[in-house]
C-alpha cells in the first residue's frame, strides 16, 4: 500500500470515528455556525421577561440581522446579535442604529450592544447554565458581569 | 517599448524568436488560477476553523482572536516547511499558498534552510529575513500610509 492511500484511509477512519449518533449536540457547540435564537435571559429568576422580550423582538425587526440574544442584569442589558453575512460591511451604522431605537424606546434602560460571536457564545452558554436548578442568580449575574466586561474590552 | 525592440532585431535574432515561441510550452494560467483558488481557500479554511478553536476554548473574542491564529498559522508552516511539506505545497498550488500567512513562514524558514551551512550568525541570521523582510517593510509602510489616510478621514469628519 503506497504512503499517500495509507494517510487518505486513515483520514476517513479519523472522520468515520467522530460521527457518534449518540452524543448529545448543545446549542452552544453549533451557535457559530447556524441560527440558535435563545430564549431571553434575566439573571435574577423571579423578575418578569416581559420587557426582554420586547427589546428582543424590537431587535430582531432589523432586516440586517439573523439571531438576537438579549440579557437583562441588574443593572445592565446585553444585546448581542448575528449579523448577516453580506451586512457585515455596515456593522458600525447597523450598531448605531439599534443603540438609537433602544435609548429612544428605553430610556430607563442601560444597553450594552455587541455583535461579537464570542459574546454572543458565552450568552448562549449563560442561557444553557441557568436551565440547571444548581446555577443561581448570584452565580449568573457574575457571569454576565464578566461578559459585559468583555465586550467593553473590544473598544 | 517590445515593438522598438522588436524593430532593431536582426533577422537571425527575429527567427530564432519566432522558433523559440513556437517551442515554448504554454502556461497553464486558468489552471494554476483553479488550483491557487482551491488550496488558498483550504488554508483560510483552516485558518477561520483554528480562530474558531481559539473562540470556543479560550477567553478570544472575534476581534482578538486574529493574533492567535496568524502566530499558529504561520508556526504550522514553518513547521511544514521544516519538514519539506510545504514545497511541495508550493509546488502544486503557487500564489494559493504563498499569498496567505502561512506563506511569509514558508519565506522566513526556507531561506533559514537554504542558508545554514554558512553558520548560524552570518547563515541563518543574517538571510533568515532576505525573502520576509520586503513583506515586513512593505507591509508596516503600507499599514502606516493607510492608518494615515484613516486619521485624517476621522479628522475631517467623513468616517
Amino acid at each position: 500500500m503506497r504512503a499517500t492511500h495509507r494517510w487518505v484511509l486513515l483520514a476517513c477512519l479519523m472522520l468515520l470515528s467522530s460521527c457518534d449518533q449518540n452524543q448529545q449536540v448543545t446549542d452552544s457547540q453549533l451557535t457559530l455556525m447556524k441560527k440558535t435564537n435563545p430564549s431571553p435571559i434575566v439573571t435574577q429568576k423571579n423578575k418578569s421577561k416581559d420587557q426582554i422580550k420586547d427589546i428582543e423582538q424590537d431587535v430582531s425587526s432589523f432586516p440586517e440581522l439573523y439571531d438576537v440574544a438579549v440579557v437583562e442584569g441588574k443593572k445592565d442589558t446585553l444585546v448581542v446579535y448575528k449579523v448577516k453575512h453580506l451586512y457585515r460591511f455596515k456593522m458600525k451604522k447597523i450598531e448605531k442604529n439599534i443603540n438609537k431605537m433602544l435609548e429612544r424606546k428605553y430610556p430607563d434602560e442601560n444597553f450594552t450592544i455587541s455583535s461579537d460571536y464570542k459574546i454572543f457564545l458565552e450568552t448562549v452558554r449563560l442561557d444553557e447554565k441557568m436551565k440547571s436548578s444548581k446555577y443561581t442568580g448570584k452565580k449568573a449575574e457574575k457571569r454576565f458581569n464578566e461578559i459585559v466586561k468583555m465586550t467593553k474590552e473590544l473598544k | 517599448m517590445a515593438t522598438s525592440k522588436q524593430k532593431n532585431m536582426t533577422p537571425q535574432q527575429r527567427n530564432y524568436q519566432q522558433l523559440q515561441q513556437k517551442h515554448e510550452i504554454k502556461r497553464p494560467v486558468l489552471k494554476n488560477c483553479i488550483k491557487a483558488f482551491f488550496v488558498g481557500g483550504i488554508i483560510c479554511v483552516i485558518g477561520q476553523a483554528i480562530s474558531y478553536f481559539y473562540i470556543y476554548y479560550f477567553d478570544f473574542t472575534e476581534q482578538s482572536v486574529g493574533n492567535p491564529t496568524v502566530a499558529t498559522m504561520v508556526f504550522l508552516s514553518m513547521l511544514l516547511t521544516g519538514f519539506g511539506v510545504y514545497d511541495r505545497l508550493g509546488q502544486f498550488a503557487g500564489a494559493g499558498s504563498a499569498v496567505p500567512v502561512t506563506g511569509f513562514g514558508n519565506a522566513v524558514i526556507s531561506a533559514a534552510i537554504e542558508h545554514r551551512t554558512e553558520g548560524f550568525v552570518l547563515g541563518v541570521g543574517g538571510n533568515m529575513f532576505k525573502l520576509a523582510g520586503s513583506v515586513i517593510l512593505f507591509g508596516v509602510f503600507s499599514a502606516f500610509v493607510v492608518a494615515l489616510i484613516k486619521t485624517l478621514l476621522v479628522i475631517w469628519g467623513v468616517l
